[in-house]
């Protein structure tokens, strides 16, 4: 088990690199190595997820005194790891066709599965430290490949993400200091039970907000749509954002103890990202701007269930998280496909692309609907489980701003889809994206269908993962 | 305690299961064959309607439970009212299947079928689920088969647009449903109504709220002022069969079910939230049959009607009285057999002519006359003529608004069934009596599966008139009980009291109105003129045809502004984390770079000075 843990870690962070040499001998090669990679990332990771309960592999690697990287599966960790793997791994499988005629290929390949390998490294980690590397390793891979198209304009939205996401990690970096120094060790599961105080706290939820794009720090996230629709699936819809919720959970959900106040702010800035963000998502006209407003509205729907205090919610936002990557992922590949076939991102020049594109319509409004949260979608069971926890915080403030929030999501998923896919048609003769690019769109979209009816297996992970490590900490 | 039934539990799994799967076999049976789907549909619902009548004879109370996920279950309980729901539900997705078989504007018929067979299991999961949350599910589950129901009517932009509209009042209004039920569960911890019904949630905080947001869905779903917007607009855009099976059936049933089960059930509701209720009802009826009056379109002239109806259900249902709850619910199933009977009309009439609009129809009483009389029966069955079914539901939401002492609701009421008469007496003349214009001469009549469904209803319309004791003892009363409710005063029978009377009144005066209008225009179309463009009304009409009572529309412009400030806030804070920072540093560097002109003067005296300031601290001197 060690091995397969230490393997899942090392294959994404060291194997790129052999990628330039690769290429020398075969494009396609390369291709089916990076696609071989991640496939097998995602079976050692369904191993590791299906021993999580039982036996939890530990890999420890000696370095400085207080950093030490140890590698460590629990239950929280193992299910996001999979799950990333999962979307990554469709999405690498759509790209080969995606990326095939732009340039730089080699860089995106190993900019991608370094990202993978990085989010494994962060996921596993126990070490407050390298759980620090690993997150501005993917800050890096994030900054090459929103930057992918080297115009003037794709670098500075590089930029822009890169700056703050990094200003928020630093200041998250002064945080883990604090609380290290404060209780001499870097370890979680040494931690596990500790108090931590609103400023160690504070300093924390900088990175985390930056990182999932949460009020103040969301502009980056519409912005870095110029990047190439693949990645903007990977990084901005599925995994890099989930960074931020996956950090909150483990942190604020398994480790500390927090003070009430603490949550009721995190409740408050997630309220106003959900309406904000599901205002500017009706009002803009780029569909993938559009999208990742949603993302931004969604992704303060996970925190809204992490920060709610029980354990219903709790669960509810780790199912969230799998729902919203499965359907995101999809409807940023949809994006990529129209965007593709009709050459521009702009919905008002787009319209009755359903005639011509009926498969990636259909996709499109599944993953629509499992966004929303309608039956039965996966997506009803994640919404229903965090608004309950809403209603549980017994605030009225709180209930408001989300129930404004559901509604927001509704309006702009379905003007979306109006837009493109029904409207007037203006566009001539785009056609369908090719097969391999419409069968990953596709396999999402079912995919969000069949968590919906077979809800009773992720629910019940979901749960046991909330039952047996959520400590619910606040200090009174 | 009655004893749990093993055997009505298995079947009471087949109207939800067979259509389910059978709805997704219809998507894989080839194009090419002919009918088979269309028979296959009619076969399911066939089963499914006489496992409810087994159902029947082995008698309900039987329950269900399948662990589901988490700590919830399904819980399928069966008991006389839903019961009742489940076979009136089999009964109409039946005859639908017949009706829908000739007309071709329904859409693609895979599709088609595809809803038709998942809406009935999508509605039989409803009025069978115990649990609350179950009940969400199902009844979320059916905004998708709505939508889907419109926008495959047709290609043009208008269905497209209503297809949205229909979608978005049916979605928003269930995510307030969403949130009411997970208040009803942080209220009582359980989503059992059953175990709710035994405490009941009183009207006070979080239980007056969560009432109210559980109520917007449920009159969503009725289809009541003010979230009826979509179904006038749906009945110009849209299909005959799915007017009949969806807004004029099936939303009613569940609708009304549910209204039932949250005010008599679950909840303890106060005088105060009652007359709410009841006013709603009120204005249901007045505001709605206003609008219906003037229509010149068929199918739109009904779907107000089906909308004014709900009101007399919501009427009886919130008296609180057993009377008056048994006339909501007979009303329910009455107001579904004519309503959905009159929309097949429309379809029949449409298919054979072509036509919607009734100005340019006439005289087809000679050409259709199945048609024609199966019309008037529901017409007359609508307009609470004696002794036809609406006749008697109505005559006990009279008794049941009147026995709550506020008569101002039985007033409204009656004024509502004037000018339902009145509309009536408009639209059956102008369409089946008069003159025939020339191109209808060649007008035929329906064909067979078009008219078997309308007689089944015609005769249910007459069957639940002369023998209302046959529904009443053996369907309504049984379910009132369910709710918890009983009485000793005779439900079913005919009485020659004062609400008779009133009731002859009322048809004089509809008849002298329409003769009065007809008269003077000479048209029979327009002989709703006569009110349409008298004075205050004539701007009242008009705003309203322009929306401004549309609370869909008036939202809409709401949240597009709303929208536009919050898109403006967005913007402020990408100011604040992008442009400031980076003008501040900009600003800040340019600032020292300019002090690093290279000149050495500049920079021995920089060392020197902070030279004497570091010895001067290091040589103690205190700040």
């Amino acid at each position: 088990m060690e091995k397969i843990l230490i393997s899942t870690v090392g294959l994404g962070i060291i194997a790129p690199f052999a990628f330039p040499i690769i290429t020398k001998l075969s494009e396609n090669l390369r291709n089916i190595i990076a696609v071989i990679i991640t496939g097998l990332i995602f079976i050692f990771n369904c191993i590791l997820m299906q021993n999580s309960f039982s036996t939890q592999a530990t890999y420890n690697i000696t370095f400085i005194p207080l950093m030490d990287l140890t590698l460590r599966v629990d239950a929280l960790s193992a299910f996001m790891a999979t799950v990333s793997s999962l979307t990554s791994l469709v999405i690498i499988i759509y790209s080969i066709d995606y990326i095939s005629h732009y340039e730089n290929r080699t860089e995106y390949y190993t900019m991608v599965v370094l990202f993978i390998g990085a989010m494994m490294g962060l996921v596993y980690s126990t070490n407050l430290i390298w759980m620090y590397i690993f997150w501005e390793i993917t800050g890096f891979v994030s900054w090459r490949l929103v930057g992918f198209f080297r115009s003037d304009k794709d670098t500075l939205k590089a930029n822009k993400t890169i700056l703050i996401t990094v200003f928020g990690a630093i200041v998250m970096l002064a945080g883990i200091l604090y609380v290290g120094l404060k209780y001499d060790t870097f370890d979680m599961r040494e931690l596990v039970g500790k108090e931590l105080d609103m400023t160690a706290g504070f300093l924390i939820l900088a990175g985390i907000l930056s990182k999932s794009a949460i009020l103040p720090f969301s502009t980056w996230l519409p912005d870095a749509g110029v990047a190439p629709s693949t990645v903007t699936a990977l990084l901005h819809a599925a995994v890099l954002v989930k960074i931020g919720t996956f950090a909150y959970a483990k942190l604020f959900g398994t480790v500390f103890l927090i003070p009430v106040e603490f949550n009721y702010t995190v409740l408050i800035i997630a309220g106003i990202t959900a309406i904000v963000s599901g205002g500017a998502a009706l009002v803009d006209t780029d569909i993938k701007r559009i999208i990742a407003y949603s993302t931004i509205s969604q992704l303060s729907f996970i925190f809204l269930g992490l920060a709610v205090g029980t354990q219903q919610a709790f669960y509810g936002a780790i199912l969230y998280i799998l729902m919203h990557s499965v359907a995101k992922a999809s409807l940023f590949l949809c994006a990529g496909i129209i965007e593709q076939k009709t050459h521009t991102k702009d919905i008002t020049k787009m319209g009755g692309l359903i005639k011509t594109m009926p498969l990636t319509a259909l996709s499109f409004a599944l993953s629509a609907f499992s966004v929303m949260g309608l039956p039965p979608f996966g997506g009803f069971f994640a919404k229903f489980l965090v608004m309950k926890g809403a209603v549980e915080t017994n605030d009225i403030i709180i209930i408001l701003m989300f129930f404004i929030g559901t509604t927001m999501t509704t309006l702009y998923l379905s003007r979306l889809f109006y837009y493109i896919f029904l409207g007037n048609e203006k566009i001539n003769s785009p056609e369908e994206g090719s097969p391999t690019m419409v069968a990953s769109v596709l396999f999402m979209a079912f995919l969000g269908l069949l968590l919906g009816i077979m809800i009773s297996y992720p629910s019940s992970y979901a749960e046991m993962i909330s039952n047996t490590l959520y400590i619910g900490g606040i200090v009174k | 305690m009655n004893e749990i039934n093993t055997t009505s539990a298995n079947i009471m799994m087949i109207p939800i299961i067979l259509p389910l799967i059978c709805g997704i076999m219809i998507l894989f049976i080839s194009e090419k064959t002919k009918y088979v789907r269309e028979f296959f549909s009619i076969l399911v619902t066939l089963v499914s309607f006489w496992a409810c009548l087994k159902i029947f004879k082995l008698g309900p109370n039987s329950e269900l439970v399948i662990n589901w996920f988490s700590s919830y279950t399904l819980n399928f309980k069966l008991d006389y009212l839903s019961l009742f729901l489940i076979s009136s539900v089999s009964m109409f997705s039946l005859l639908i299947s017949i009706y829908s078989i000739s007309i071709e504007n329904k859409g693609n018929p895979k599709i088609f079928y595809f809803l038709l067979l998942l809406t009935q299991a999508a509605s039989a999961g409803v009025v069978l689920s115990d649990s609350l949350l179950m009940l969400l599910f199902f009844w979320e589950s059916m905004v998708i088969m709505l939508y889907l129901f419109v926008y495959i009517s047709s290609d043009k932009p208008q269905t497209r647009a209503t297809a949205l509209k229909t979608f978005l009042i049916n979605g928003i209004s269930d995510i307030a449903m969403m949130i009411g039920i997970a208040m009803v569960y942080y209220i009582t911890s359980t989503f059992s109504m059953t175990e709710i019904s035994k405490t009941k949630i009183i009207m006070s905080g979080w239980g007056t709220f969560s009432f109210f947001l559980i109520l917007v869905g449920t009159l969503t779903k009725a289809g009541a002022f003010p979230f009826h917007t979509w179904i006038p607009q749906a009945a110009l855009h849209s299909n005959a069969p799915f007017m009949a099976y969806i807004p004029a059936a099936i939303d009613k049933l569940l609708g009304i079910y549910f209204l039932a089960r949250i005010t008599l059930y679950i909840y303890q509701i106060n005088q105060t939230v009652q007359i709410i209720l009841m006013s709603i009802g009120a204005i249901t009826i007045i505001a709605a049959v206003m609008m219906a009056f003037i229509q010149s379109d068929y199918k739109k002239l009904l779907s107000y009607h089906a909308v004014s109806q709900t009101g007399y259900m919501i009427l009886g249902i919130s008296s609180l009285n057993p009377v008056g709850i048994a006339g909501g619910l007979f009303h329910m199933i009455n107001h579904a057999s004519y309503k959905s009977c009159l929309f097949m009309t429309a379809g029949s009439v449409e298919k054979q002519t072509g036509i919607n609009d009734i100005s340019r129809l006439g005289g087809l009483f000679s050409r259709m006359p199945v048609t024609a009389i199966c019309f008037i029966i529901s017409a007359a069955a609508i307009s609470g003529i004696a002794p036809l079914n609406g006749f008697f539901s109505k005559e006990l939401v009279y008794k049941g608004s009147l026995m709550t002492g506020y008569n101002i609701f039985f007033y409204a009421a009656e004024i509502g069934s004037i000018l339902t008469l009145a509309s009536f007496l408009k639209l059956g003349h102008s369409v089946f009596f008069g003159k025939i214009n020339d191109n209808l001469k060649e007008t035929k009549e329906a064909p067979l599966s078009v008219l078997i469904p309308m007689i089944a209803l015609a005769v249910i319309c007459i069957v639940f008139g002369f023998g209302a004791h046959l529904p009443i003892s053996k369907l309504i009363y049984p379910s009132v009980t369910t709710l918890g409710y009983s009485t000793q005063v005779e439900l079913a029978g005919f009485h020659f009291d004062n609400l008779f009377l009133i009731s002859m009144v009322v048809i004089i005066i509809a008849l002298s109105n329409h003769l009065i209008g007809f008269s003077i225009t000479g048209k029979a179309h327009k002989a709703s003129d006569h009110i349409h463009f008298a004075p205050i009304f004539h701007s009242l009409y008009d705003w309203a045809e322009k929306g401004y009572f549309d609370l869909y529309e008036i939202s809409k412009k709401l949240f597009r502004s709303f929208s536009n400030i919050l898109f403006k806030i967005d913007r402020f804070f990408d100011m604040l984390i992008d442009k400031l920072p980076s003008t501040i540093t900009l600003k800040i560097s340019s600032q020292v770079s300019s002090i690093h002109r290279g000149i050495y003067n500049y920079y021995m005296l920089a060392i020197f000075l902070f030279a004497v300031i570091y010895m001067m601290y290091l040589g103690g001197i205190k700040w």
